[in-house]
């Protein structure tokens, strides 16, 4: 069996005194689309900045592609591409700019990075605003040169964290496109969203984070046969409990597992009853 | 602005933002950074309140002895030099004060009113607007103090006065601010500003030049000019309070009429931008994919800069690329051959002449002008991540060690400070005469222990207090309080150390000695150098929760 492509063991990250990320064994193989969910303040983004080397964990350790991020961080960092939450843009350039400045500081050679940035301009569909500077970009026009810039050196593994948040439907279909032709090259995703329909639709295999511990681990699939057997039992126990199930003979969604692996509960009418 | 009236939801909306800005405040005190900071800051407003006491009992005793002296017409001097102090000492010092984002309060039910007021607070409590009230204060007492009867009326017209001095300013900003928001007007207006800060360096000489000189023309001149003088905001002032000195009361209304109609009329021209701003104004310039399909330009391929590693040369041509787009930065640029050309103008107009330092020792012009190209440079090393902000993520993410990185923004530094030196020496050569070649040598020596000292205490602190900055606007690139007052210190010893070089060449009667010296100082310098250098990949990761907090910030 391949060696994981992202390996987290007892993963912990403490503000003073807030825990924000706890104990987190994380187990991604080599060509797997992951997604990492969890509701607000849960621990995704701090999870991905410790993976990505953009913060120092508390305690625990990360392996990727077998190394260790802690011993190793050049190397790490040689073969996955970012894409952070702030985007890591340097407003100033042009697009193009910035991408041979990306392929530059990953070692392409100047013909190589030159290459390829004019073959993911066109891509992106960003070719056609050579002067313009990044900061005058629109926000999705950034997402997609944030992306272009991440996969310049051909990495093995990527990081998105919420790359679909702020974009269109054009942009979103040129993102989700760019991402499953890395998949079918065998490239490994990690990414983390809100858009519960997204990731359903593109990952294989999912972890859910709640309250910085990681709750749920696994193929979307055996996620639901967890989740529809712990409804089967809660109404054996009790035939009266809310089975929180979808329709009968329907599969359950992504987003009804998520809200019973979190427990989520929905808020009555009459809760904020002066809101109008 | 009718119906200025300040109605309980208006009250509370006002002592909510004050709030938030004393929370601010406070949850900054919560890091050592922030402490360091309020620390530095409370030095700054120290050393700006002994300016505005200073300059204020100056002013004083000023106005006190020409009214004394019934020369009360000689106050419109005074005037004028509180008003230009007061409007361009801003420009000047690039310090246009930090200014509330319309976007962020336009979400919340303010009336117009209320945003008016709010953006009238904003930057008036900055240091200009403080000395300039001190120093208003301080002629009013003089002026009552020499002629008590007269204290109650110079009280009502400098109020008045400090009333405009605190719209125009804010008029003056509103509008430039417009200006700078779109890329074309920001040319313009960049290209002028430096045309007129240029200009603004040579009245000193040029008024010691020809002041002594007996000019008919420039009588002529004058004795026409004086006229408008009295038609403009402190010739006014000065009007209706030589006026009522005299006891002609009409004139003086008049002026002071006038005076309010001033007022009046920049209250409505920045009642048009905040009004505008009110509604919505959006004057970003942010694109999306063009409509038309445009024939592809073939992208440029990066440069080509033998010897340097991949890194080092992306590193390198993105730091010049981000210069060479920084109006402000490429006005610093040339200030060092400026400052010569002042000097070259100065009293005596030529260097055999007496007058100007440099006119009696034309061999420092070149030393002189090195010393200040590496004063200019300390803006870039002492905050060497603050123009990337959120840039600073992908040197994170990307396999470069923070070693290489800094070096490749060295590199570019010392290569700027090379160019800087060149010119200088070129300017010398133009302006005075070519310098000796000791001096030449000793000089470059010194440049070189300065600069290396300069950026290994450079390279520290830009990881210790780094603070974002916006090379694309003016008054945008301040680095921390706390580094400011750390850089004063670094450049404290530098000079120090050349002073006592210099002196003992100067004993000694060899300048060679100077640069020997100069090059054994840049030696011991390049071993902390390297030695910090070293340091920077285990200080990046110590800090990279502060510095990605403080860069990455919107």
């Amino acid at each position: 069996m391949n060696a994981p492509a992202i390996a987290t063991q007892g993963l912990t990250r403490r503000f003073g005194q807030l825990v924000a990320v706890q104990d987190v064994n994380l187990s991604v193989a080599p060509g797997q689309f992951f997604g990492f969910l969890g509701p607000n303040g849960a621990g995704k983004s701090t999870t991905i900045k410790m993976l990505t080397g953009l913060l120092a964990a508390s305690s625990g350790r990360i392996q990727v592609l077998g190394l260790d991020l802690a011993q190793s961080p050049v190397e790490v960092k040689r073969q996955i591409g970012v894409v952070p939450e702030g985007m890591a843009l340097f407003g100033r350039l042009t697009g193009a700019e910035y991408l041979n400045f990306a392929g530059g500081m990953y070692g392409l050679d100047r013909e190589t990075a030159g290459k390829r940035t004019a073959e993911l301009l066109d891509f992106m569909q960003l070719a056609d605003q050579p002067k313009t500077l990044v900061t005058d970009y629109s926000h999705g026009m950034q997402k997609k040169l944030a992306l272009a810039a991440a996969v310049i050196h051909g990495p093995r593994i990527l990081f998105l964290d919420e790359p679909f948040e702020g974009v269109d439907a054009i942009a979103s279909g040129t993102l989700k496109a760019m991402l499953q032709r890395m998949i079918t090259r065998g490239a490994t995703i990690f990414l983390t969203s809100h858009v519960l329909e997204i990731v359903e639709r593109l990952c294989s295999h999912l972890a859910i984070i709640h309250r910085g511990r990681l709750v749920a681990q696994g193929s979307l699939e055996e996620l639901r046969a967890g989740v529809e057997a712990q409804a089967a039992a809660a109404s054996a126990d009790s035939p009266a409990s809310d089975s929180f199930g979808s329709a009968p003979g329907g599969k359950l969604t992504l987003e009804e597992i998520f809200l019973r692996i979190v427990g989520g509960t929905r808020r009555t009418e009459q809760e904020l009853s002066w809101l109008g | 602005m009718a119906g200025m009236t300040f109605s309980p939801g208006m009250r509370g909306q006002f002592a909510a933002i004050a709030r938030v800005r004393w929370q601010l405040f406070v949850n900054g005190l919560r890091t050592i950074r922030g402490r360091l900071e309020a620390v530095a800051r409370g030095m700054m407003f120290l050393t700006f309140g002994v300016a505005g006491l200073g300059g204020s009992l100056a002013l004083a005793v000023a106005a006190w002895y020409l009214i004394s002296r019934g020369n009360t017409e000689w106050i419109a001097i005074l005037l004028w030099l509180v008003f230009l102090f007061w409007q361009l000492s801003p420009v000047m010092a690039s310090a246009f004060t930090e200014n509330v984002d319309s976007s962020n309060l336009l979400r919340f039910p303010l009336s117009f009113p209320s945003y008016f007021i709010i953006r009238l607070a904003y930057g008036s409590l900055d240091p200009s607007t403080v000395i300039g009230c001190l120093w208003l204060l301080g002629l009013t007492m003089g002026i009552g103090i020499a002629q008590p009867g007269l204290f109650l009326w110079a009280a009502v017209l400098l109020v008045t006065f400090a009333l405009l001095n605190i719209l125009l300013a804010r008029m003056i900003f509103a509008w430039v601010e417009r200006w700078l928001a779109q890329r074309r007007t920001r040319e313009i207006l960049g290209a002028g500003f430096f045309i007129f800060i240029i200009c603004f360096q040579f009245i000193g000489p040029l008024m010691s030049r020809y002041g002594e000189r007996r000019h008919p023309e420039a009588f002529r001149i004058t004795a026409r000019v004086l006229p408008y003088e009295r038609l403009l905001p402190p010739g006014l002032a000065a009007t209706a309070i030589a006026s009522a000195a005299e006891g002609t009361f009409a004139p003086a209304l008049a002026a002071f009429a006038l005076e309010c109609a001033y007022a009046l009329s920049i209250l409505w021209l920045l009642n048009i931008r905040l009004r505008a701003q009110y509604h919505g104004e959006n004057l970003s310039e942010a694109v999306g994919r063009s409509s038309v399909p445009r024939e592809k330009p073939a992208v440029r391929l990066s440069w080509r800069l033998p010897g340097l590693s991949g890194p080092l040369a992306a590193i390198l041509e993105k730091e010049i690329r981000y210069l060479s787009r920084s109006g402000p930065m490429l006005f610093t640029m040339v200030m060092p051959v400026v400052v010569l050309l002042v000097f070259r103008l100065g009293p005596a107009g030529s260097p055999v002449r007496e007058g100007s330092f440099l006119s009696h020792a034309p061999d420092l012009a070149f030393p002189v002008g090195a010393a200040y190209a590496v004063l200019i440079l300390t803006n870039l090393v002492y905050n060497s991540f603050g123009a990337d902000a959120v840039g600073m993520q992908f040197y994170y993410v990307s396999p470069v060690r923070f070693r290489e990185i800094v070096l490749g923004k060295n590199l570019t530094h010392a290569l700027l400070l090379a160019c800087e030196t060149v010119m200088v020496w070129l300017a010398v050569c133009f302006m005075f005469h070519p310098p000796a070649a000791d001096v030449t040598f000793a000089t470059v020596a010194g440049v070189a222990f300065a600069l290396l000292l300069n950026l290994t205490a450079g390279n520290l602190l830009s990881f210790y207090t780094p603070k974002k900055i916006d090379y694309g606007a003016f008054g945008k690139q301040r680095a921390s309080t706390t580094t400011v007052f750390a850089s004063l210190g670094i450049q404290a010893v530098v000079f120090g150390l050349a002073g006592v070089t210099l002196l003992i060449a100067r004993a000694y009667g060899q300048v060679w000695l100077a640069a020997l010296i100069f090059l054994s100082l840049a030696g011991l310098t390049s071993i902390a150098y390297i030695f910090v250098l070293n340091q920077l990949d285990r200080i990046a990761l110590d800090r990279r929760d502060a510095i990605l907090s403080e860069l990455c910030r919107a």
